[in-house]
């Protein structure tokens, strides 16, 4: 069906159902929709997870770890023993009607800008009060330089150094969106993180040949294979949208036309604030701004450790498979 | 705040695959997939299990005595499937039936669509079909009188009438010589949508019935559109004689749709979405089994699949004992 159009009635009566706490399909303004979740399910990458809204989003995450040279800041002389993270977003042409030919191209950018910009930020552990006193005019994280902590929202990236100064993991993020269903972004963030904790990069070891230089050996043992540092510090977001005077979490389609203003809050697990993006013309009061900030906490927080929960049993279920000497069930492509 | 974050199951699962336990899950069974696809419950079709499938340039037969039908083409001399479906044979006529397909309408049919662009005096309404359907400005009741003929004036105002992005009810009158539909909405049933949200499922699970506008005895008028599209709102009297001309075009809901309006609004829907998730064909009295059904659920469950799917099966069971 042709997206971005709605008629005026419908208009009408999804905000005053978002007035009356009762949206068009029975939720209420901050009731998710639910989210099926599956990872490792493509052999050829170092993590992988499918997460699918009902309703229609669907989408593929994957993580890729490949080494190469180190990205050296010319001014500041950063970055010379940090991994890095890249990240890029593409959308489906067949997902949606908007998003055929060059359409998809905008939203491309957008969604891999945000999600770079939650993930390079090094500002993860940003304390969740100053975030507050913010001047509610700087609506949007302009993206920042690694901090001197070294992280990158939450992942320690020192330790994705090989050679200081040389070579590095870089961990590229893919993400594919295969159908839309509204609330592409949290469903995204919550892809990367199961990715992330699905994957699994081979050890390295360093070999010092005296005059400086040095080499390394790649750990081919697949026992001894190590996570990524730092991944349960890794943030995810909290979309919500502004329909009339309210707030609602989880859009549909058709809310998302609906919306005046989004506001979408980076929380991490301890419920600290690591991103804030506004989008769409709207505006919104200081004081709501502030209560929609503080409800993205509270809900990412929650959000996270539901998330967890489930990235672990599918990851223990796995384990116990291997234990007797079966594969994982997977679903996959084959999943509804 | 409570998220349900669940693992995946095969499709048209039914509860079995996510009850299997056997060593080879992997290899999915695809009668199961496609019985489920292919026939809504109840048809007793391909029960003998010979259920040949195919995807796009699979060939089908290199055989030359057959005849294509549809969803199949010729090439080289074999009989190759443009869809991923199932095989049919008639006789001599090889088809195949695509597993989901666009809406492909026929004269007479009620159809729900969204206005996509207004042109020289005719909208273009997208209707689920491989082409967007047609609305002439001729085929409308003009406000004012509906024997009036159309002015100039009317042309320069269409957008008055409907814009884009409305959702009109209409019949399907007639074909274009390149396929597409010409709509009509020269009744007072037909016009724009109010009051209510819009659904969308597979036209295939909408059949032709004596009437698709439905008043539930719960309060909820339902419009089945037969092109899969479906609109569930608050309930208005109507009286099709005092019906005011300038009130047909207007964007205005009604004041006093209560929260519990909406509730139940909000229900009818989500058991519509049930019936079509388990693959069930939807009309009024599945409609409302399915509501009675929901009725011990509270409405924000309704979203989740497996109350769903707990719905339909419910309703299935009452259709069942209906027929005794």
């Amino acid at each position: 069906m042709p997206t971005n159009l709605i008629s005026p009635a419908e208009r009408d009566y999804i905000l005053k159902g978002v007035e009356a706490n009762v949206r068009a399909d029975g939720r209420q303004r901050g009731d998710y929709r639910e989210v099926s979740i599956e990872t490792g399910i493509i052999s050829q990458t170092s993590g992988s997870a499918r997460v699918k809204i009902a309703g229609g989003t669907d989408m593929l995450v994957s993580v890729r770890a490949e080494i190469g040279p180190v990205l050296v800041d010319s001014e500041t002389g950063d970055g010379a023993d940090k991994g890095q993270i890249i990240c890029s977003v593409e959308c489906v042409p067949s997902a949606s009607q908007g998003w055929e030919g060059r359409g998809a191209d905008d939203v491309n950018n957008e969604l891999s800008q945000i999600m770079a910009r939650i993930l390079s930020s090094g500002n993860a552990m940003v304390d969740s009060t100053s975030t507050d006193a913010s001047s509610p005019s700087a609506t949007s994280k302009p993206s920042s330089t690694p901090s001197s902590k070294g992280g990158a929202a939450g992942i320690d990236l020192s330790k994705l150094c090989i050679i200081p100064g040389r070579l590095c993991w870089i961990l590229y993020i893919d993400a594919l969106i295969l159908d839309y269903g509204g609330n592409i972004i949290d469903a995204l963030l919550m892809g990367t993180r199961a990715a992330i904790f699905d994957t699994q990069i081979p050890k390295t070891q360093l070999q010092e040949f005296g005059d400086g230089q040095f080499d390394f050996e790649l750990q081919d043992d697949t026992e001894d294979m190590v996570t990524i540092e730092g991944r349960e510090n890794m943030p995810i977001c909290v979309t919500l949208n502004k329909i009339g005077a309210r707030y609602i979490v989880d859009a549909s389609p058709l809310e998302e036309l609906v919306t005046e203003a989004r506001l979408t809050i980076a929380v991490n697990k301890y419920g600290q604030v690591c991103g804030l993006q506004k989008s769409q013309e709207g505006c919104m009061e200081p004081s709501l701004l502030l209560e929609m900030i503080q409800s993205g906490k509270t809900m990412g927080q929650a959000l996270i450790k539901q998330l967890d929960a489930k990235i672990e049993a599918e990851a223990a279920t796995d384990l116990s498979m291997r234990m007797q000497g079966k594969p994982p069930q997977k679903y996959g492509f084959f999943a509804q | 705040m409570q998220v349900s974050f669940l693992s995946p199951t095969a499709r048209g699962a039914d509860g079995r695959a996510s009850s299997r336990k056997d060593d080879q899950d992997m290899d999915l069974d695809f009668s199961d997939l496609l019985g489920q696809h292919q026939t809504p419950k109840g048809s007793k079709d391909f029960k003998d299990g010979s259920i040949h499938v195919v995807t796009p340039g699979e060939t089908i037969t290199s055989d030359t005595q057959f005849m294509r039908g549809h969803g199949t083409y010729v090439e080289q001399e074999k009989l190759v499937s443009s869809v991923a479906g199932v095989v049919e044979r008639v006789n001599k006529l090889i088809s195949v039936k695509a597993l989901n397909t666009r809406y492909s309408g026929e004269i007479g049919d009620v159809v729900v669509g969204r206005i996509t662009e207004v042109t020289q005096k005719r909208w273009k309404v997208d209707v689920n079909g491989r082409q967007d359907a047609i609305l002439m400005l001729s085929s409308i009741n003009l406000p004012g009188g509906v024997q009036r003929r159309k002015q100039e004036s009317d042309e320069l105002q269409m957008r008055t009438f409907f814009m884009e992005g409305d959702l009109v009810v209409a019949e399907l009158q007639a074909f274009f010589h390149d396929g597409a539909y010409s709509l009509h909405t020269r009744s007072l049933k037909y016009g724009k949508l109010r009051n209510g949200s819009f659904i969308s499922v597979a036209p295939a699970l909408v059949q032709r019935c004596k009437s698709h506008f439905h008043s539930l005895s719960m309060g909820v008028d339902v419009i089945l559109g037969l092109n899969g599209y479906i609109w569930v709102s608050a309930y208005v009297p109507q009286n099709l004689d005092e019906i005011d001309t300038e009130q047909v075009y207007s964007n205005k809901n009604k004041e006093d749709i209560s929260a519990e309006d909406r509730e139940r609004i909000a229900r009818v829907s989500n058991c519509i979405l049930a019936l079509a998730q388990e693959l069930m064909f939807i009309n009024d009295t599945v409609i409302t089994f399915a509501y009675e059904a929901s009725l011990q659920y509270p409405l924000k469950d309704l979203i989740k699949q497996e109350v769903k799917a707990a719905i339909a099966n419910e309703a299935a069971a009452s259709v069942d004992n209906l027929r005794g």
